[in-house]
């Protein structure tokens, strides 16, 4: 088949699931709701397949148009589609990690009473995010990128009878609008800089441009700025933990494995740019390593099994990003696809605790769980291996290979980087420890009802764990396939600075001791975490035990949610104030006197409507009297 | 002699028109305003003798009247074409024929759909 | 061509059709044969022909105009639901004349013969006369339709004067021979070319109901039953415009400086008349009278400014209009009756009212939809068809650097949003004891077609750049 049918097939057949179940909500019958959701995920799945295999290894990429769609005087937009490499592995890991997320929510949520919108709302969050991942410009990107916004800000408050979720919604909504301005005026920056928003065209331009052009720089911190909102970075991170309201599957999808990886996604499209601006990727790291041990910190001491995951997402999510400032690229895509592969895991392995637990999240009512939920326990144990970064599965692989890079670039982040690994590895155990070992503290009524979840939940994590599992062999250590295959999208920035893209001047017995060191701190984080969970079964303190100062400031997430709403809300609401006492008098006359001027011509002209054929044709022949006499008569 | 004349030189012509006009409209608004003016019902009547007027002079024409009337012209208007056809017969041939055939098709199905509305129907 | 000789025909096979006992074949009938003419009016895509001695010529952009007068009449005959609850309404006559008026209409649009253009006028304006006082047993539409006529002859008159004066002028009926008169005028033309010009021009301009010759408008709109109103004020414009545009650009450019100025100002005039007497408006049928009235203004713009752009412009404009103003008197037409039948008011002055519209949105979200999405349109909301039309109008003028009139211009369309809103209003903030109305599935096709269209076209206006 064509491939520009194919291409447009992809985000297609979701955008008719999302119609399907969305126009005949209540009407469809709710066995089908899923099916047709799930399969038209997995036939996008099939074809992206079918592309990859056809694609060709070298090959450069391929835009496939669609169609004109805006254009103003010189500037034209079409409506394309990219395929090339990048595209094609976000391809696979979206509609992948996604089907199995449709299949894992037919278990889990078909007994809410908003299965079929809920079911429709992810298709609809699937084509937006194709979309995204798709477009051969920056116009559709940012088309996606609203639209998975907006599935996002829905699902988080899917269940809108509770005012907290609605408010999680909002604040994920507010905070994204703020990154969205800093994407959108990045488009315009570019649009003005290249007149055209075409990546392929953008670029070409960009690769002539000098080392340290401001511009770009402008440019790239714009972008990043955008990014910084999608991908929950300091200080747009806070909507993330919040945004743990929405039901687990959409946590698992939306909120760790696809749209927060969308903001790394667009650096690495625009590597160019980034390769050209050097002080953008310093701001990039510094911004980053703080987000990874700020994020890290908060984790160690959430009480809840999803804030614990919320946290340890915008701490990786920082990892991505510190590898895409020292260059990089490829190892930030790496972990970002075994992090989908592993947090997709551990979010869906949490939603089937949830489910068992009879929607319990406080890991202090949990214990003991894995000889009733033996599938969740084993998977679950495999995603906090393989995020902790210890061998041999796939978090190990990509976590090293972006320290080893952050190592040749500065050893202080490097050192950081490593801390913050042990963290997580410390927070996950006890995380696991908690949950699954020990003795059970929830109420008698919880454990009576405690069971393992349905096949269409526990496929998706066997699939998810093995993954995990092996996922690290995408690209092992010494030029890996993946590295190999992304190849050609770099190939303009190591063009600008073939330095940056030399061959590694580390030994390769330095490589290995790194590589030791960052396992050996996640181990000794693991060992202290059994001491502390498992031998001396300690049980995180209540909500209102006392503190030593430190931990009271970390519990409470450093007061961010605090120090925004003092230093942000509160000036900007009373600014508002302000404005509309002032609006009251001021601009509410000007605009109700000029309504009441038009109002006053209005009734002035009506009178000249009078009904009467003679008056008309009267009127007519003045006017063109009138005519007549300022053509023939005034001279001007 | 002078042969170019320039717009101004037909001035007088104009002038005296408008003196004309001038003096017609004048003396008939004197007239109606100076005159005497004595109304009496008999005297406002169109007619000093003979038979009282009764009712309007408009009455209602039945519709029928003007159908069948325009009907009429429009039939007897396209059967004119005829004649310089059957003058040209010849000349015209096949391609006349045919056209003329069409022509008078149209004119038919026309007058069957007048027919069968009921337009010539009196009752 | 191939719609003219097609339409005739079928108009002819419909009279008779209206014979037979049933009248329930008639409505898809005509849909049939309009769809028929729309396919066949593609046939000759990306040719251009002249027919009948160079009397008239099909090219793309004629093409694409004839294919949104057809589609105009499609939606509209769709609607019209084949006049089912009235005993007194002869549909198969009405369908007929519609059919024969769309001759009149393409004749319109591609004349290349100053007296193709009168017969297409007068076609399509008999027709309109005719459907405006289909209502035989109501007082205003009878008045509407003398009214109508009466004006609409008086400006033929002037128009055919015009069209002689032309012809005394340069000694030719055709565009092109009046063009090549036209390219002297550096050398100085006849006074009566320009007086033939304005008169031309001053015909034309009232069939678009520009002002000040706009009077009959509200009138007639107004009186005329809600189908033809819907008729009217879309396929009318359509091919007025078309039209315009070709004459002027094919025969006037020359002498631009001469009549872009007036035109200017008739732009301006129509603008502020249309878009503020509108405000002053309780009855929405009469507001929707109004509000076409400021469209044609929107279209003179890019008459007045005739630019490269103004083609794609004005096509691009009358097909946003048409949609949003055939759905927006759909939605009207059902509220009115199933006000008629709840009040069993014989005053169809109060079912039309804005108040008639309160609370709909409640009652039937797909008829609040509909309407909401065609005021957005037609006020020129972003991500409506509308706003693309206005912004390509509007980009005309920029390119003929006439800012003034674009100030107007931005001025009137925030003055629209005003009226325009006031549906909206009604419609999702006003509670109305409403009954549900019953919508028939042709009824909801077309008006979802047109929800799509709209948003369509406003989202991805390209898709119809480069057609032509």
């Amino acid at each position: 088949m064509q491939i520009g049918l194919l291409c447009a097939l992809i985000p297609l057949l979701p955008l008719l699931g999302f119609v399907i179940n969305g126009v005949g909500f209540r009407r469809v019958p709710t066995g089908l709701v899923g099916g047709i959701a799930t399969l038209a995920v997995l036939a996008s799945f099939l074809i992206v397949v079918s592309l990859f295999m056809s694609f060709p290894a070298e090959g450069g990429p391929q835009i496939v148009p669609l169609f004109d769609w805006i254009s103003v005087g010189d500037l034209h937009i079409p409506f394309s589609f990219q395929i090339d490499q990048l595209s094609l592995l976000m391809l696979l890991v979206v509609t992948g990690v996604g089907t199995l997320i449709h299949l894992y929510s037919i278990g889990y949520m078909h007994h809410d009473e908003g299965f079929g919108k809920f079911m429709a709302f992810l298709n609809l969050f699937i084509f937006f995010m194709l979309l995204l991942v798709m477009g051969a410009n920056y116009v559709i990107m940012f088309i996606g990128w609203e639209g998975v916004g907006l599935c996002s800000y829905l699902l988080i408050g899917f269940w809108n009878k509770n005012v907290s979720y609605n408010n999680a919604a909002r604040k994920a909504f507010v905070m994204n609008r703020i990154g969205d301005l800093g994407f959108l005026l990045g488009i315009f920056t570019i649009i003005n800089t290249f007149g055209t928003v075409e990546y392929v065209d953008v670029f070409k331009q960009a690769t002539s441009l000098p080392m340290g052009d401001t511009t770009v720089l402008v440019i790239a911190l714009l972008l990043f700025v955008g990014a910084m909102g999608k991908s929950a970075q300091v200080p747009l991170y806070t909507w993330l933990p919040d945004a743990m309201a929405g039901p687990t599957p959409v946590s698992a999808l939306i909120h760790a494995a696809t749209m927060v990886t969308a903001g790394i996604y667009m650096v690495v499209r625009s590597n160019v740019l980034y390769t050209l601006a050097p002080q953008a990727l310093e701001v990039v790291g510094i911004i980053a390593i703080i987000t990874a041990l700020l994020a890290a910190s908060i984790g160690l001491l959430q009480n809840d099994i999803k804030k614990v995951l919320a946290y340890s997402t915008v701490s990786q999510l920082g990892y991505m990003f510190l590898g895409l400032s020292a260059t990089a690229y490829t190892a930030g895509m790496f972990h970002v696809i075994t992090h989908a592969f592993f947090k997709a895991l551990l979010f869906l392995g949490a939603g089937s605790v949830i489910h068992a637990m009879s929607n319990e999240q406080d890991i202090r009512k949990m214990g003991g769980l894995r000889k009733a939920l033996p599938v969740t326990f084993i998977t679950f144990a495999i995603g906090t291996w393989a995020i902790s970064g210890l061998p041999p599965f796939a978090g190990f692989f990509s976590k090293d290979e972006i320290l080893a890079h952050v190592f040749e670039h500065s050893k202080v982040l490097w050192a950081l980087g490593v801390l913050g690994s042990g963290l997580t590895s410390f927070y996950m155990f006890r995380l696991l420890f908690l949950t699954f070992f020990g003795e059970f503290r929830g109420t008698a009524e919880q454990k009576h009802h405690l069971h393992e979840s349905p096949a269409t939940m526990t496929i998706p994590l066997i699939i998810l764990a093995i993954l995990s599992a092996v996922g690290g062999a995408l690209n092992l250590p010494g030029g890996g396939w993946l590295s190999h295959f992304l190849e050609p999208i770099f190939e303009g920035s190591r063009q600008v600075n073939p330095e940056a893209f030399a061959e590694s001047t580390i030994e390769h017995s330095t490589e290995y001791v790194l590589m030791a060191v960052s396992a050996g701190v996640a181990l000794l984080a693991l060992i202290a975490a059994y001491v502390m969970y498992i031998s001396r079964k300690a049980v995180p303190a209540s909500d209102e035990a006392d503190r030593s100062m430190p931990e009271q400031v970390i519990y409470n997430k450093y007061y961010v949610d605090e120090l925004y709403e003092a230093a942000i809300v509160r000036p900007i609401r009373s600014m508002g104030d302000t404005f509309y006492s002032f609006g009251e008098f001021a601009v509410d006359g000007l605009v109700n006197g000029v309504a009441w001027l038009v109002k006053q011509s209005s009734a002035q002209l009506r009178r000249l409507q009078s009904g009467s054929i003679g008056f008309y044709v009267f009127a007519m022949v003045l006017s063109i009297v009138l005519i007549f006499a300022l053509r023939f008569f005034i001279r001007f | 002699m002078n042969t170019t004349y320039v717009p101004a030189d037909y001035l007088p012509i104009l002038i005296q028109m408008g003196l004309a006009l001038g003096f017609i409209v004048t003396t008939m608004l004197v007239t109606h305003a100076i005159g005497p003016k004595r109304h009496s019902v008999k005297k406002d009547d169109p007619f000093e003798c003979g038979i009282p007027v009764q009712g309007d002079a408009r009455t209602p024409i039945s519709i029928k009247y003007f159908l069948i009337a325009i009907l009429f012209v429009l039939f007897d208007v396209e059967v004119i074409f005829l004649y310089p056809w059957a003058v040209n017969f010849k000349g015209l041939g096949m391609t006349g024929f045919i056209e003329m055939v069409l022509f008078m098709g149209l004119l038919l199905a026309g007058f069957f759909y007048i027919i069968r509305k009921g337009v010539l129907k009196w009752e | 061509m191939f719609p003219i000789v097609l339409l005739s025909v079928f108009a002819v096979v419909l009279l008779f059709l209206g014979f037979l006992k049933s009248r329930s074949v008639l409505l898809p009938a005509t849909l049939l044969f309009l769809v028929a003419a729309l396919v066949a009016n593609f046939l000759d895509w990306n040719k251009t022909y002249l027919y009948f001695n160079s009397m008239l010529r099909t090219d793309n952009l004629s093409m694409v105009f004839t294919a949104i007068v057809l589609l105009s009449s499609f939606l509209v005959v769709a609607l019209s639901g084949s006049f089912e609850d009235d005993e007194a309404a002869q549909p198969a006559e009405y369908y007929a004349i519609i059919l024969f008026s769309l001759v009149g209409a393409i004749m319109m649009i591609g004349y290349e013969n100053l007296v193709m253009l009168f017969v297409g006028v007068e076609i399509l304006s008999v027709a309109m006369y005719i459907l405006t006082g289909s209502d035989k047993r109501n007082l205003r539409s009878n008045e509407a339709a003398l009214k109508y006529f009466l004006m609409g002859a008086f400006a033929t008159g002037i128009m055919l004067f015009g069209m002689a004066l032309l012809y005394g002028a340069s000694g030719s009926f055709t565009l092109a021979g009046i063009a090549s008169y036209a390219s002297h005028a550096q050398q100085g033309l006849s006074l009566i070319f320009y007086v033939g010009l304005l008169m031309l021009l001053v015909g034309l301009l009232f069939k678009v109901s520009a002002a000040p010759f706009h009077f009959w408008t509200p009138d007639v709109y107004d009186g005329a039953p809600t189908i033809f109103t819907a008729y009217m004020s879309t396929v009318v414009k359509t091919a007025g415009f078309a039209a315009l545009l070709h004459l002027l650009a094919a025969s006037f450019t020359y002498v631009y400086s001469f009549w872009g100025i007036i035109l200017a100002v008739v732009t301006a005039i129509t603008l502020i008349a249309g878009n503020v007497t509108a405000v002053y408006q309780n009855s929405f049928k009469r507001m929707m009278a109004y509000s076409s009235i400021s469209h044609a203004g929107y279209l003179l713009i890019g008459l007045a400014a005739l630019s490269a752009q103004s083609r794609q412009a004005i096509v691009f404009y009358s097909l946003a209009y048409s949609i949003a103003t055939i759905s927006a008197f759909g939605v009207l037409m059902l509220v009115t009756r199933q006000r008629g039948m709840q009040t069993l008011s014989s005053n169809p002055l109060s079912n039309e009212s804005f108040d008639a519209f309160n609370g709909l949105a409640k009652q039937n979200p797909l008829l609040g939809l509909a309407m909401a999405t065609s005021m957005l349109s037609l006020a020129g909301i972003p991500l409506t068809a509308g706003f693309w039309g206005k912004f390509y109008m509007f980009s005309t003028a920029v390119e003929r650097g006439q800012i003034w009139l674009l100030v107007v211009a931005v001025l009137m369309s925030a003055v629209g949003i005003y009226y325009y809103f006031r549906v909206i209003i009604a419609m999702y903030f006003r509670d109305g004891a409403t009954e549900p109305i019953r919508i028939s599935p042709v009824f909801r096709y077309v008006l979802v077609a047109a929800i799509i269209l709209t948003i369509g076209l406003g989202v991805a206006p390209g898709l119809l750049q480069g057609l032509f």
